[in-house]
């Protein structure tokens, strides 16, 4: 099928000029901390023996699994066949390179030894999961750039839908092995839950989306990108879904946690007791970050305007953010129990909640990484035809009719491993009742 | 037992290109004490083109078999070479009196070796080995 | 708490029934060879694994010797920093929530037979060796403390700081990660004991055993077999070659 979206090279601008200063100073001050980092230690940061992985992790994760959820709305054209989102297909692909790297160049440069990369990517322990992303991660961006090359050359518009498929299966194998990460850590009460996974391929669409629909916004308000009320519409719907997904997942994994008796002091610790995570949780994640943005998409009057839907997008990221967060701190805080019966104590914190308390130059790192992020974007569509010249009504309306010719081939699924089938037809669910509507 | 798969293709490359590119050693102040002992374990041009190659290849089998042969060994070429400082003291890898430090600066050739390994002899084990070479 | 059982997969098994038979036909030999432990250019070997076996009714409550000799033997500089600094080796208190006793034990790297952290290594930094000591290369170990999120004993420590005067038997650098190395250049040097488990014993407390717990005429492996000893977190399976007794 044939490309039928006008695209454009965004001119400079003053938008571009006021959002590439911001991205080079937040590249600035990730700079800025990674040397320091690297003269002085880790001891300057709130990182320490207990708590391992701070706030750098948190961004990382966070933008590694919005690269994977951005790439959901060109699949949702190529791999459903929906087409009205066909004309974000090129924005979503190019989206998922640039927040992909941003999350890597985080996760790097926060390694002890981030001189010594070459060793990472040239020598592997097979069994390490770890050495595995270093794959899933080099191989996402070949085969999304690939589609993008299929995206923008005419001729071989009629494999996108193939290598969609592809791209696809691979971002969901991908999140799949980010939140593997945790799984694999045994001895963690904290990540003994079997939802992990799933939890981090729900939570990558739902930040995915969000992510995607500030930025249409954005391209509306600062590109004249004009962005009809059809968009909106959209992803208002898509925002509701995935928000009921992550929802629903994590309902499901502490209720399987409480049932599994082993997991109790976790639950307890996270859930019924007073702390730092616990705040976070209820008070960030589920009131902030769900109830809210739920509140506003079924609004009447802000459901239907674009400035609503920002919110509802904004208070979505922040909440994704702190369920990473939690997840991921929280984990490491609570203490060990390697002799059940006693209480232990000693000078290397066991037996008590570990303290972690984020450092600026955490904070710093992890900016430089939405940074870096923004600029890679701000560079790619100011040299390439990324942009369609307009998103408003007629013009996805002009996307969604079907060729004169209908050529449409089927696109078989054949999803290499059981878990990703079981996350496809979950999302094909969640496909298909915006196209009802 | 469980073998790691690992590719070491890349450090052989490395290493290939780094011995390679060969160092005119002839107007550096060395600050390297040739006087102890007969010979050094390969002959002189040998050891400057290649004592990365010896050291390197003897941590691994130090590190991962437990190999201590002395031969090639860091701490070895350390109790050898190292020149003290006129108050009998010995310098540290930071400063350009220590002998490897001297020639990597002129080479313009990091060392990565000090950043975990002691660069002068330690105390005891000194005394030790000289007690055992007497 | 399990009685204590030496695993044997096929090719120990095939290993220990030679040794045992090296045994039996010329004991004078393999006598000879305990006695001053490998030769420098030989390879650690899979023949021995080498273990501790920690006493609790021996430790004090009062007695830190162990951590200052580990300390001491490493080189581990104290910065001040408590929740940064490394400790290869802590004392642990253990009070038991029923009965209200107390005592204490000291905890470090249980040197597992199927170490999570080697598992989780991307770089293959983290090693068992043959002799069954886990250990950090520290050439390859990109300091990504994926390690020390597996390790169910928190054994392992992140070096924060940039360091100097390391003593030249443990190389140690700010950006890699470490732990215990049960003392691996005392046991390449045939020494056959720890630092911690002499100072423990010149205190008189004799609460840290060294030995071979695959050399069925150890010291160890008689305790091993005599008394019950505990494995921490047994459920885990690890096969840990840190041993307690009296918990
Ligand atoms: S105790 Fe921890 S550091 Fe030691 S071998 Fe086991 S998992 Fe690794
Ligand atoms: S910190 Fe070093 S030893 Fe630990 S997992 Fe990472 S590379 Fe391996």
């Amino acid at each position: 099928m044939r490309d039928k979206t006008d695209y454009v090279i965004v001119e400079f601008s003053k938008a571009i000029l006021i959002y590439g200063l911001i991205a080079l100073s937040l590249i600035g001050l990730g700079f800025y901390s990674f040397i320091t980092l690297e003269h002085e230690g880790h001891w300057i940061t709130g990182m320490n023996n207990q708590v391992v992985w701070g706030l750098p992790h948190v961004f990382a994760i966070f933008l590694i699994i919005a690269a994977s959820g951005v790439l959901n709305i060109a699949s949702i054209s190529s791999v459903f066949n929906i087409k009205m989102y066909k004309p974000l297909g090129r924005l979503s692909a190019l989206l998922a390179i640039c927040l992909l790297t941003g999350g890597l160049i985080v996760l790097v440069l926060d390694l002890g030894r981030p001189d010594r990369l070459i060793v990472a990517m040239t020598t592997f322990n097979f069994k390490s999961i770890f050495a595995w992303n270093v794959f899933l991660y080099s191989g996402f961006m070949a085969v999304v750039a690939l589609y993008l090359w299929m995206m923008f050359e005419a001729r071989y518009n009629k494999f996108i839908g193939k290598v969609g498929t592809f791209a696809f299966a691979w971002r969901v194998t991908l999140t799949t092995g980010t939140g593997s990460i945790f799984a694999f850590l045994v001895a963690k009460e904290a990540y003994n839950g079997a939802l992990l996974a799933p939890l981090f391929i729900a939570l990558s669409l739902l930040v995915g989306t969000a992510v995607f629909y500030k930025i249409l916004f954005w391209m509306d308000r600062g590109l004249d990108i004009p962005m009809g009320s059809e968009i909106v519409k959209r992803f208002r719907k898509l925002l509701i879904y995935f928000i009921f997904t992550v929802f629903y997942i994590t309902v499901l994994s502490h209720l399987t946690n409480l049932y599994v008796t082993k997991n109790h002091g976790y639950e307890f610790f996270l859930l019924f007791s007073l702390n730092t995570y616990s705040l976070l949780f209820w008070g960030c994640q589920m009131i902030i970050g769900t109830l809210f943005p739920l509140l506003i998409l079924y609004n009447k009057k802000l459901s239907e305007s674009a400035v609503g839907i920002l919110y509802a997008s904004i208070l979505v990221l922040f909440g994704g953010f702190t369920m990473l967060y939690v997840i991921i701190i929280s984990g490491q805080a609570f203490p060990l129990d390697l002799f059940p019966g006693y209480s232990e104590s000693s000078t290397f914190y066991d037996g008590v909640e570990a303290a972690y308390i984020p450092s600026v130059y955490e904070l710093m790192l992890g900016l430089g990484g939405v940074g870096i992020s923004a600029a890679i974007y701000l560079f790619a569509i100011m040299v390439l035809d990324f942009t369609p010249k307009s998103l408003d009504n007629d013009a996805i309306a002009l996307a969604g009719i079907p060729d004169p010719e209908p050529k449409i081939e089927e696109n078989k699924e054949e999803p290499a491993d059981e878990e990703s089938k079981e996350e496809l037809s979950e999302e094909n669910q969640d496909n298909k009742q915006p196209k009802a509507d | 037992m469980y073998k790691i798969l690992s590719i070491k293709i890349p450090l052989i490359l490395f290493l290939a290109l780094y011995s390679g590119s060969s160092i005119t050693h002839e107007n550096i102040n060395h600050n390297i004490d040739a006087s102890s002992g007969d010979k050094c374990v390969e002959p002189t041009d040998v050891m400057r083109a290649q004592h990365h190659i010896f050291i390197n290849h003897q941590s691994h089998e130090t590190v991962v078999n437990g190999i201590r042969t002395k031969k090639y060994s860091l701490k070895n070429c350390i109790n050898c070479h190292i020149k003290p400082l006129a108050d009998g003291t010995y310098p540290s890898a930071k400063s350009e009196e220590h002998f490897c430090t001297a020639c990597h600066i002129a080479a313009a050739a990091q060392v990565e070796c000090f950043d975990c390994h002691a660069s002068k002899p330690y105390k005891k084990v000194a005394k030790k080995e000289e007690d055992a070479q007497n | 708490m399990k009685k204590y059982k030496i695993k044997l997969d096929r090719r120990s098994f095939l290993k220990k029934s030679g040794m045992l038979g090296m045994a039996t036909l010329a004991p004078g030999v393999m006598l000879q060879e305990l006695a001053h432990g490998r030769a420098p250019d030989e390879p650690a070997s899979s023949k021995n694994r080498w273990g501790l076996l920690i006493d609790a009714n021996q430790c004090s409550e009062e007695c830190n010797a162990c951590v200052t000799a580990c300390n001491e033997e490493h080189g581990i500089e104290d910065f001040g920093r408590p929740t940064t600094d490394t400790q290869y080796i802590r004392k642990l208190k253990l009070t038991n929530e029923s009965s209200g006793e107390s005592l204490t034990i000291p905890m470090m790297c249980q040197h597992c037979e199927n170490p999570p952290c080697v598992d989780v290594c991307p770089t293959g930094a983290s090693f068992i060796r043959a002799d069954g000591i886990v250990l950090v290369n520290k050439h390859t170990c990109i300091g990504c403390r994926y390690c020390m999120m597996s390790c169910p004993y928190k054994a392992r420590s992140f070096i924060h700081e940039n360091l100097e005067n390391q003593v030249p038997h443990t190389p140690r650098g700010k950006g890699c990660v470490e732990s215990c190395n049960l003392c691996v250049h005392k046991v390449d040097n045939g020494e056959n004991t720890t630092a911690c488990s002499e100072a423990c014993s010149k205190e008189g407390h004799q609460a840290i055993l060294f030995g071979d717990i695959n050399d069925p005429d150890s010291e160890i492996s008689k305790k091993l077999n005599k008394y019950k000893t505990t494995e921490v977190r047994s459920d885990l399976g690890l096969n840990t070659a840190v041993r307690y007794r009296g918990i």
